[in-house]
């Protein structure tokens, strides 16, 4: 089995695209990863026509939410994450129903070839894509305090403080705030968010999932990486492989199977399966 | 509370449900013959199942004991000398095995009925005697599918199938099959016809006897993240002679069979890989009340705890609901069939995942207590085929969507009584009475049904009111989707409204509330916990928050109530399914 590899993370600047290198990166490492700012999306949140259509249920949560920035962002979240599906999906992004698991995770109802993941700090916003399986995505500022006595109490495990103990001291902070996108990206692949128990669970200085033991916790059917974005940010992304090396195409007018399609359409003169009928 | 309360008396017996007869003899004596899980020392217990998915082997000694056991007979239908008269009692007889390791279940296993199915369903005497005889004399039969849209390894590439004199000549290539390794028998849906649509496929049973010309190559084992253990092969066929009489029911039925019979694994797979979930879920309980006072766990895994048990019942209610109606309705199963294995696998992933939570670093352990929950993990999306899977069941539901809104729902009269009763007796399961045309559609007649009736009652407490609350929030969303769904274009064709896969996916959940509905209600009456509406509460408050439906507060000490049930259950080694089964770990 091939390692997962993490796709770069792609700037979109509006609903336009370009989006052919999502198409590209879904296709040929089955994830992709596309950011952009809220502000380059306002534009479109204020101008379509489609608004509602284009947040669907989420039309409610868009309407009651009275902080005007805050309501806007929530926008043009759902609107990123529709148009990076509907680029993948090839599908209008008004037909998609974005849906949310009970513990929050985002998913596309009826269309089980793409998972996704979504995340925003400040004024940028990254969706992840995956055909493989799960996908959590974690953004963060670069430059974000961290206090290091604070959070060694709240998510390394013993063997990550050993080796941040281990690394010349300018450099325990950068690792650190990588530890800690990497944890909450897998605890949204696993859509758990906050309720993974980030101390049950680490990452080697590779990046590789462990047991809070050092040991080994997965058998390569995860792949983690970290991307700097914009030169401010942190973009942490898990992505797993459930092994099934699955189609490369994703499109929505392709998926149902014609043969199956045609068949229902024509059911047996009878009524009854016919064939080896007693 | 008491929940196993033993009116029959026997040894080794209980009833969880009233209308329950018992756990079928087989499936006591498997469970005792695999012994407790949880030993290290049980050459059948998770410790020594691990170190064989570790090697990438099959589980040797296992296999073996299932072998002495008779397992392969479940498999063949009773008139041709096997056990199998229903498919409950198949499900039943299996959960022991997938409640220990699900590639252990496949590869034994179980695809050997999924590829004997379609024989069964349409093959000639002949060829249901033949492929008898190989399953009874301890042999496997592997399926080698046709191409089906968006495939993943297992379903990708096909093979041809093109006339010669007296029979068909074989060709083609398939990158995994199962088990292709260690078995000369194969049920192939080769394409017969250049032409797309429902003519272009048939079915071949080749290998049953000696292959007189051409060759069966065996290519790489496909080294898989999931079931690591199961033996994926690679399969070329280089211009194989096949006389006609190979061909299972007639020429160009490929499509059509597959559609009847892929209902069996429809129904069955979730039936059976909840068994997996089901040992989890108690790996969950034992980490989450290990060193408790008083074995209560700690108050933010209560909603995790409870609310997979929930799903676990939901899941076994829709399952054994379509398992059933395999038997007593064959000729209305197929939306049924479709719908639970489009919607449970899923759900199962992710209560696993809700269990991670609770598991936290005990998830990562390789040892006999935990380490089956990383090796489900691998294994479970492996079982349900993934993206390709859910696309067949799509391929049902959706182009019945328009005629089921405009002539079914709020039509259709209810079924019988016998469908919700898990456990009761059932007539004998006829494969060749499986269609996929039936026009009726029962599960929405049974939630419409409930919940008048639930409606029409004084509420006998808070539980009950939210029970009819729900019900008639299901009912409401039935209402708005016959109002998108007649709205969908009727097509004669293959082409589809995307937002029809949308509307499926509703229904589906739909259907799954319904089928706790009937099984809630056909057990009411009693004192047993199924009885009582508090499962059936929190599932279908679960499934309507799926559905993003408004879902009103659970009453208070319902979740409670729920939480002590799977408490209890696992103190006492019982199965956190419908039957609360004994387990010898």
């Amino acid at each position: 089995m091939d390692r997962v590899t993490i796709a770069a993370p792609l700037h979109v600047p509006r609903p336009a695209g370009p989006w052919h290198g999502v198409r590209e990166n879904l296709s040929q490492l089955g994830n992709a990863l596309v950011y952009t700012t809220w502000s380059e999306w306002l534009p479109s949140v204020l101008t379509t026509p489609r608004l509602r259509q284009l947040l669907g249920p989420d039309w409610d949560r868009y309407r009651r939410t009275p902080d005007a920035a805050v309501r806007y962002r929530f926008a043009a979240a759902r609107l990123l994450i529709k148009y990076t599906a509907a680029a993948a999906l090839d599908t209008p992004p008004e037909y998609l129903d974005l849906a949310y698991r009970l513990a929050g995770r985002p998913y596309l109802r009826g269309f089980d070839q793409i998972e996704l993941s979504l995340s925003h700090t400040g004024d940028v916003l990254a969706v992840g894509l995956s055909r493989t399986g799960r996908i959590g995505v974690d953004v963060e500022p670069a430059d974000r305090f961290v206090r290091l006595d604070l959070l060694r109490r709240q998510i390394l495990t013993p063997v990550e403080e050993q080796e941040i103990a281990e690394l010349p001291e300018s450099r325990r902070g950068p690792h650190v705030l990588r530890l800690w996108t990497l944890k909450e990206a897998y605890s949204k692949a696993l859509g758990q968010g906050l309720r993974l128990g980030f101390k049950q669970f680490g990452f080697s200085t590779e990046g590789r999932l462990r047991a809070p033991d050092g040991s080994s916790a997965t058998r390569g059917e995860w792949g983690f990486d970290t991307y700097p974005v914009m030169e401010r940010y942190l973009l942490s992304v898990a992505c797993h492989d459930a092994g099934l090396n699955t189609a490369g195409d994703t499109s929505v007018e392709t998926m149902l199977d014609r043969g199956f399609l045609s068949a229902m359409a024509q059911p047996p003169a009878d009524g009854a399966g016919s064939a080896g009928r007693p | 509370m008491t929940t196993f309360a033993n009116p029959d008396g026997r040894a080794g017996r209980h009833r969880t449900g009233i209308w329950d007869d018992g756990e079928p003899e087989h499936a006591v004596h498997l469970e005792a013959a695999l012994g407790d899980p949880f030993d290290p020392d049980n050459p059948h217990g998770h410790q020594a199942l691990l170190h064989a998915d570790d090697a990438r082997e099959v589980p040797a000694a296992t296999e073996e004991l299932l072998t002495r056991a008779g397992l392969a007979a479940e498999f063949v239908p009773h008139d041709v000398g096997g056990r199998l008269t229903d498919l409950e009692r198949l499900a039943r007889v299996l959960r022991p095995v997938f409640r220990r390791d699900l590639a252990l279940g496949y590869g034994f296993g179980v695809t050997s009925l999924f590829a004997a199915s379609s024989v069964w369903t349409a093959g000639d005497e002949r060829q249901r005697r033949a492929l008898a005889r190989v399953l009874l004399d301890g042999g496997r039969v592997s399926i080698v599918h046709r191409e089906v849209a968006h495939a993943n390894a297992i379903l990708r590439n096909e093979l041809r199938a093109v006339p010669a004199p007296g029979g068909y000549l074989l060709n083609g290539r398939k990158d995994a099959v199962i088990n292709a390794d260690r078995t000369d028998v194969f049920v192939a849906y080769a394409r017969t016809s250049a032409e797309d649509g429902p003519g272009s496929h048939s079915v071949l049973l080749l290998g049953a006897e000696p292959v007189r010309s051409g060759e069966v190559r065996r290519l790489e084992r496909v080294l898989t993240p999931g079931m690591r253990g199961a033996h994926f092969t690679g399969l070329a066929l280089l211009d194989v002679f096949l006389p006609e009489s190979a061909v299972v029911g007639a020429v160009g039925d490929g499509v059509t069979l597959a559609l009847r019979s892929f209902q069996i694994s429809h129904c069955l797979v979730p039936g059976i890989v909840l068994a997996g979930v089901d040992g989890v879920l108690r790996q969950a309980v034992r980490a989450a009340t290990e060193n408790r006072p008083g074995g209560q766990p700690a108050r933010r895994w209560h909603r995790a705890l409870a609310g997979v048990f929930a799903d676990l019942l939901a899941c076994d209610a829709m399952a054994v609901t379509g398992l059933r109606a395999l038997s007593l309705v064959p000729q209305d199963a197929y939306l049924l069939a479709a719908a639970v294995k489009y919607t449970m696998p899923d759900l199962l992933r992710e209560d696993l995942e809700d269990l991670a939570a609770v598991l936290g670093a005990r998830g990562y352990d390789r040892g006999p207590l935990y380490g089956g929950f990383q090796k489900l993990a691998r294994d479970l999306p492996v079982a349900g085929l993934g993206h390709s899977g859910t696309a067949v069941c799509q391929a049902v539901l959706v182009p019945q969507l328009p005629a089921l809104a405009r002539t079914a729902w709020f039509r259709t009269p209810e079924p019988p009584a016998e469908l919700f009763r898990p456990g009761a007796p059932l007539p004998a399961f006829d494969h060749r009475r499986l269609t996929h045309s039936g026009t009726d559609d029962l599960l929405t007649a049974t939630l419409i049904g409930v919940a008048e009736r639930l409606g029409a009652q004084p509420p006998e407490g808070p539980q009950h009111a939210a029970l009819a609350a729900l019900a008639r929030t299901f009912v409401e969303e039935l209402r708005v989707l016959r109002a998108r769904c007649a709205a969908l274009p009727v097509s004669g064709s293959t082409a589809f409204d995307p937002q029809a896969c949308a509307l499926a996916d509703r229904y589906a959940l739909v259907l799954a509330a319904a089928a706790c509905l009937g099984v809630w209600e056909a057990q009411s009456g009693g004192d047993s916990f199924l009885s009582r509406p508090a499962w059936a509460v929190l599932a279908l408050s679960r499934i309507g928050r799926r559905l993003g439906a408004p879902v009103p507060d659970l009453p208070p000490g319902l979740e409670a109530e729920v939480l002590a049930e799977v408490l209890e259950r696992s103190l006492r080694r019982r199965s956190l399914d419908l039957y609360g089964t004994e387990l010898a770990g």
